[in-house]
């Protein structure tokens, strides 16, 4: 499996745990507001959860984005051809030999 | 006989446009097989395609396929001026020079600030063999859009046609501060000062090869240019000795 693809599944994952541990932190609230406690702290299972998920995402995200590019812009120029910099379109003549060399 | 791949071909044309490379024969082969088959396929990039497969074809002297394409553009843009350019074009690609230069003035009659027609009528003088006029145009022309790279190349192409390498550098150094980041302008500008050889432009030639070795690495002809220098330098100490 290309990495490309482990990194978008590894990315759905951590987001649907980064979900699941939203919807905790919902339903404990909930909870907590039925049986008349003040709301002070929040259960360690459902922080470690959020925190792994984050992670999960993030290294998934990196995954799947590919090979990084330099940010440079000389490494981008540096792969032109003359032909690609050293040209005027807006400057071409048409009185020249092409017209009778059609066949190539 | 394999399938035409027409995503591959759209690809290649929009790479083309954007770099405006001359490759008149390809954007001819693979345009008229794209624009008789797949027009559905192309959406709204048709017209630049058209636009862009007519130019090459009146390069390559292809007379039907240019008309039609002009005439598919100027029945959707009635009296747009790029289509006007388009048709200056044409009468340039028939030898009715001064037609098309009446044409251009027309437009620029119209709307001074029309880039693609002043450039047209320096191409034009171009065409009829009088480059003084077509470096005095240009050097006009870039007195009022002195960002225009192109320009500044052309210009500096023209200049050193006749051998005026002083004013050829000078195009290239207005290149240099448009964009400093090009290897290629400092390239051209090392070797503009190395040809026109006096010992104080010998040194800036070899400051800007070196220059050139910076922004790309593994760069030939920088790399032989310094040993050109290197040349130059042994004669002449070996010479004052």
């Amino acid at each position: 499996m290309s990495t490309v693809k482990v990194g978008k599944s590894l990315g759905w994952i951590g987001f649907l745990l980064l979900f699941h541990s939203a919807y905790s932190t919902y339903e404990h609230l909930s909870y907590l507001k039925a049986v008349d406690k003040i709301p002070n702290y929040m259960p360690i299972e459902i922080t470690v959860e959020c925190l792994v998920s984050v992670s999960i995402c993030t290294i998934g995200i990196i995954l799947a984005a590919g090979p990084l590019k330099p940010i440079l812009i000389k490494h981008e120029l540096a792969k032109k051809t003359i032909d690609e910099i050293d040209t005027h379109p807006s400057f071409n003549t048409f009185n020249h030999r092409g017209r009778l060399m059609k066949c190539f | 006989m394999a399938p035409f791949d027409y995503l591959g071909a759209i690809e290649t044309l929009h790479e083309l446009r954007k770099s405006g490379e001359r490759k008149s024969g390809l954007v001819v082969s693979l345009g008229e097989r794209l624009l008789r088959d797949y027009t559905g396929k192309l959406g709204d990039e048709v017209w630049p395609v058209y636009e862009q497969v007519f130019i090459s074809a009146l390069d390559q002297g292809n007379d039907a396929l240019a008309k039609t394409c002009f005439e598919k553009l100027e029945k959707r843009f009635p009296g747009s001026p790029r289509v006007k350019i388009l048709e200056g074009m044409k009468l340039e690609a028939e030898d009715k020079l001064d037609e098309a230069l009446r044409l251009y003035d027309e437009i620029l009659e119209k709307d001074d600030s029309n880039i693609a027609a002043s450039k047209r009528r320096v191409a034009v003088f171009k065409a009829k063999g009088q480059d003084q006029q077509a470096m005095e145009t240009l050097s006009k022309y870039l007195d009022d859009f002195y960002n225009d790279a192109e320009g500044w190349l052309e210009l500096s192409d023209l200049y050193l046609k006749f051998h005026l390498y002083q004013q050829a550098a000078f195009c290239l150094e207005e290149l240099i501060l448009l964009q400093p980041q090009n290897h290629f302008y400092h390239l051209k500008f090392a070797e503009i000062l190395y040809t026109s050889d006096t010992s104080d432009n010998i040194t800036l030639a070899l400051k800007e090869f070196c220059r050139v070795v910076e922004l790309c690495e593994d760069h030939v002809r920088a790399l032989y240019g310094i040993k050109l220098v290197n040349y130059y330098y042994f004669n002449y100490f070996n010479s004052v000795i």
